[in-house]
């Protein structure tokens, strides 16, 4: 049957990702095509590139066709979107929700921004490259990226995790002191951001 | 009004900027009484904004104080300079309460002082130990590239410049040739 207009689209997409055979057994296979075909999103938008997210996930370029949608909690997350420009502060949240997240995880880091800095090459306030605080799974390059680039990041994703080879969950478990390292250098020895809401209360609101 | 201005604060430092937006300049120590006269006997009540100009060459700092008529209409800037080393100027947030924040702003960007103002925690930034970063000896580029990790060119990175005028070097070589060419035939 020949396909054109969304149908032609969909297969093309989709064409690299039923083609890989490259799993060691039927058990792998199995459940790296489970892991594949439904990664859910954390809904946490960290920069500028939030904006490209809400097209991707509903009707317009509907990303659910793939397999991808959006999780509540970082508990329930698999991948989490670094969206843009990352500053110090959001790195504290970023890390302590990556840290929250389960097993297999994988971060997608969109933009310019966290590949080199991008127009915020120097900031005093922003980091310029990504994989140094936090591994990074898949880039995907722009300022900022349409959807079709990012439904296109989440395709070689995808077959990344299928072939098995996005393990970036147990470089960070391996090479923890390297990020930790890293993460203190700028942050200072407590990366964790405080939890409490006192500074609403008694710290005169915002 | 701009007489009595001139009069009692003995300034001649009074522009008019627009027909609804005016500016004075005045010591620091007539501040608080110029904003006081104008708040109460001209309805300049409400305290749009302090802003801080930071003049490193001349060794101070410049406030501007920005404020509006209750009725929106008009606006009064008075602006008045302060020393740029150990910098402080009373606090408004007793008068005005949305100046405790715009303080709290310039504390944390410029490192001025505020004496009275309850808290001048750090407001945007989280745990910055380094000079104010708005203060114009902050430099960024040097913080930066003593800080931060850049990442490395790729290894066939070219200087976009140099290439672009190469190739339209060799562009316009291969049209005259073509030229050459056709006027030949």
């Amino acid at each position: 049957m020949e396909h054109n207009g969304f149908l032609l689209e969909q297969k093309t997409l989709e064409g690299d990702l039923n083609s890989d055979t490259s799993h060691k057994n039927s058990v792998d296979f199995l459940m790296n095509w489970f892991r594949k075909r439904s990664i859910f999103v954390l809904a946490y938008g960290t920069g500028c590139g939030a904006i490209e997210m809400p097209p991707t996930f509903t009707s317009r370029y509907d990303a659910e066709r793939l397999g991808i949608r959006g999780a509540a909690t970082p508990r329930q997350a698999d991948v989490i979107i670094v969206s843009g420009y990352c500053s110090y502060k959001t790195l504290r949240r970023i890390i302590r929700t990556y840290e929250q997240m389960s097993n297999p995880k994988y971060i997608l880091a969109l933009g310019s921004c966290t590949v080199n800095g991008g127009m915020y090459w120097d900031s005093y306030n922003t980091i310029k490259k990504l994989e140094d605080y936090l591994p990074v799974d898949m880039y995907v390059n722009g300022c900022m990226p349409r959807p079709e680039s990012i439904l296109e990041g989440f395709i070689a994703l995808q077959k990344e995790i299928g072939e098995g080879k996005a393990s970036s969950w147990k470089k960070y478990e391996e090479n923890y002191e390297f990020y930790r390292k890293n993460q203190e250098a700028i942050l200072g020895k407590k990366v964790e951001p405080s939890y409490d809401a006192d500074w609403y209360l008694y710290d005169g609101g915002l | 009004m701009f007489n009595e201005i001139k009069q009692r604060f003995a300034t001649d430092d009074v522009e008019v900027k627009r027909n609804d937006l005016y500016k004075v300049r005045i010591k620091y120590s007539r501040l608080f009484e110029l904003m006081h006269m104008l708040r109460d006997e001209y309805d300049y009540k409400t305290l749009n904004a302090i802003t801080c100009t930071d003049w490193i060459e001349e060794g101070h700092f410049a406030l501007t104080y920005m404020l509006t008529t209750e009725d929106r209409k008009y606006t009064f800037m008075i602006q008045t300079m302060i020393n740029r080393e150990d910098a402080q100027a009373k606090t408004l947030s007793h008068e005005y309460k949305q100046a405790q924040i715009m303080e709290r702003d310039l504390h944390e960007m410029y490192g001025i002082d505020f004496p009275g103002n309850e808290n001048l925690k750090e407001l945007s930034l989280e745990s910055w130990v380094h000079t104010p970063p708005l203060r114009r000896e902050f430099d960024t580029l040097e913080f930066v590239t003593n800080h931060l990790i850049f990442r490395e060119g790729r290894e066939d990175n070219v200087d976009t410049k140099a290439e672009t005028k190469r190739l339209r070097a060799e562009k316009k070589a291969q049209k005259s040739k073509d030229e050459e060419v056709k006027d030949g035939k």
